[in-house]
């Protein structure tokens, strides 16, 4: 009569969501490595409290929100190393033109602006993440980085201003007139 | 009309028109503003060119983040979680507040509790285990427990997990004890002679004095070699008194003790009960009784009436 476990509701849950919070993480954390550890820990935090969730609760919005407490904690820990890293990683990128013009060199462009991300201070790399490439609104954002709706949406402009500006220094921009 | 608005302050909106996320007020400023601002005119183009390059994140491979493995670990490790996981529930019973708690082995605790908090505490102390609360999991259980105490029903069928007896010894015992049936009553010294271990009868009862699983392990039909109720579950002796009430055993609550003169004796391992003053019965220590409080739970066991005393012609006074 004990009740079969295997067919864990939470499952469904894993299968969802992982791969987006593991690549989250990969951004939040500018490290492959730490997102596979971070998105474990994440699962691993929810499966212990998702019962507690109100039955209507935004289950992608609260793992955002976990996942960005555990970035956040391993990035004040792993700091100074990353932000060496991330630096390093943009000065590397001074060869080559930064605005790109065509779709065959998106890719090297994303690959850019990832990288100015990772330069990124944590909330504006974080809210950058959440907005520009999960599309959580920022009453969501502003849950994970426990600020309002509104700090949240500055944090995107203020990232937003950084990366347009980081582009700017590797490259002038000429766009057509 | 209002005035056009400065480069400054339209600095946001700049930004949020390329994202395609501003209001009619603040498009219509941008809109006005670039038509005489050459500068925020080029501004509002890069930000355009700059949330294409953005929306190809979303789609743009990430190679070196796989998270295929991660996915692997992470189900290997919620498997191990879920194997050492106990769920519990805290509800309340004719018996007060009891809390039930249950592994995927089966039911691992059941706890008579004074305080929800302290028992939480006591549990997440507990190591080594996983500890969620979550009352879903164990509500059948507790349906259960329920029909149990309002006598709907004379047996716990379930699977259990001995995870939190504390050594083999009190796994014997725990074993030995949960042989004893509905309506039955025997002593420490019995349990101890069953465990075969006859002179530790303290340590029986020390073993079931911190029974992790007490009713569903019914060390309340366990007594004093005197017939003495003794103790259960520190100072509740009167919940003893209360569970064997429920199964029909006469306990004369005044003294709390259970008299053997009015009860059937069945003495292993024969397969008949006896008046308790047949034949050599009325010499005999307690250990080695099992004590039934009516005739009908001794042949729910199995037990036949005795073919010399005669029971089922002459049964006790109550």
């Amino acid at each position: 009569m004990v009740r079969d476990m295997t067919g864990d509701p939470f499952e469904t849950i894993v299968a969802a969501h992982h791969a987006e919070i593991h690549r989250y993480l990969v951004r939040a954390t500018s490290r492959p490595g730490d997102a596979d550890d971070l998105s474990q820990e994440t699962f691993v935090r929810a499966y212990k409290a998702y019962k507690a969730l109100p039955p209507d609760a935004n289950v992608r919005a609260w793992l955002f929100t976990i996942a960005t407490n555990l970035s956040r904690n391993h990035f004040r820990a792993e700091g100074r190393r990353r932000q060496a890293m991330a630096m390093a990683a943009v000065g590397a990128t001074e060869q080559g033109p930064s605005w790109p013009e065509g779709e065959a060199i998106a890719n090297q462009a994303s690959a850019r602006i990832d990288r100015l991300v990772a330069a990124l201070p944590f909330k504006q790399r974080v809210a950058f993440t959440m907005r520009k490439v999960h599309e959580l609104d920022y009453d969501a954002i502003g849950q994970s980085l426990e600020c309002s709706a509104e700090s949240a949406r500055a944090h995107v402009f203020q990232a937003l201003r950084k990366i347009r500006q980081g582009l700017d220094d590797l490259d002038v921009v000429h766009t057509e007139r | 009309m209002s005035r056009i608005p400065t480069c400054r302050e339209v600095e946001r909106d700049l930004v949020a028109v390329a994202a395609g996320e501003a209001g009619a007020t603040a498009a219509q400023g941008v809109e006005r503003h670039v038509a005489i601002c050459r500068e925020c005119r080029d501004e509002l183009q890069r930000y355009r060119v700059l949330e294409g390059m953005v929306s190809d994140l979303r789609r743009a491979p990430m190679p070196e983040a796989d998270p295929a493995l991660a996915r692997a670990e992470l189900e290997s490790k919620l498997a191990d979680i879920r194997s050492r996981l106990v769920t519990y529930g805290i509800f309340p019973s004719p018996l007060g507040r009891i809390l039930i708690a249950r592994s995927e082995l089966g039911v691992s605790m059941v706890r008579y509790v004074s305080s929800d908090a302290s028992a939480r505490a006591r549990l997440a102390q507990l190591g080594g285990d996983e500890v969620m609360e979550d009352e879903a999991a164990v509500e059948p259980v507790y349906r259960e427990l329920l029909d149990y105490l309002h006598a709907r029903g004379t047996r716990l069928n379930w699977a259990l997990d001995l995870r939190w007896a504390t050594s083999d010894f009190q796994k014997r015992v725990l074993a030995a004890t949960a042989e004893l049936p509905y309506g039955a009553v025997a002593s420490y010294g019995g349990i101890a002679k069953r465990v075969g271990a006859p002179e530790s009868v303290r340590a029986v009862a020390q073993a079931l004095r911190h029974n992790p699983l007490p009713i569903v392990i019914p060390c309340h039909r366990v007594i004093g070699g005197t017939g003495d109720l003794t103790g259960y579950a520190g100072t509740r002796i009167g919940l003893k008194e209360q569970l064997l009430s429920l199964e029909g055993v006469p306990v004369s609550s005044g003294a709390r003790r259970i008299d053997r003169r009015h009860m059937y004796v069945w003495v292993a391992p024969y397969t008949e009960y006896c008046v308790p003053t047949c034949g050599s019965i009325p010499e005999m220590p307690l250990s080695e009784l099992t004590l039934f409080g009516s005739r009908g739970h001794a042949e729910a066991v199995g037990l036949s009436p005795c073919s010399s005393c005669r029971p089922d012609l002459h049964p006790v006074s109550a």
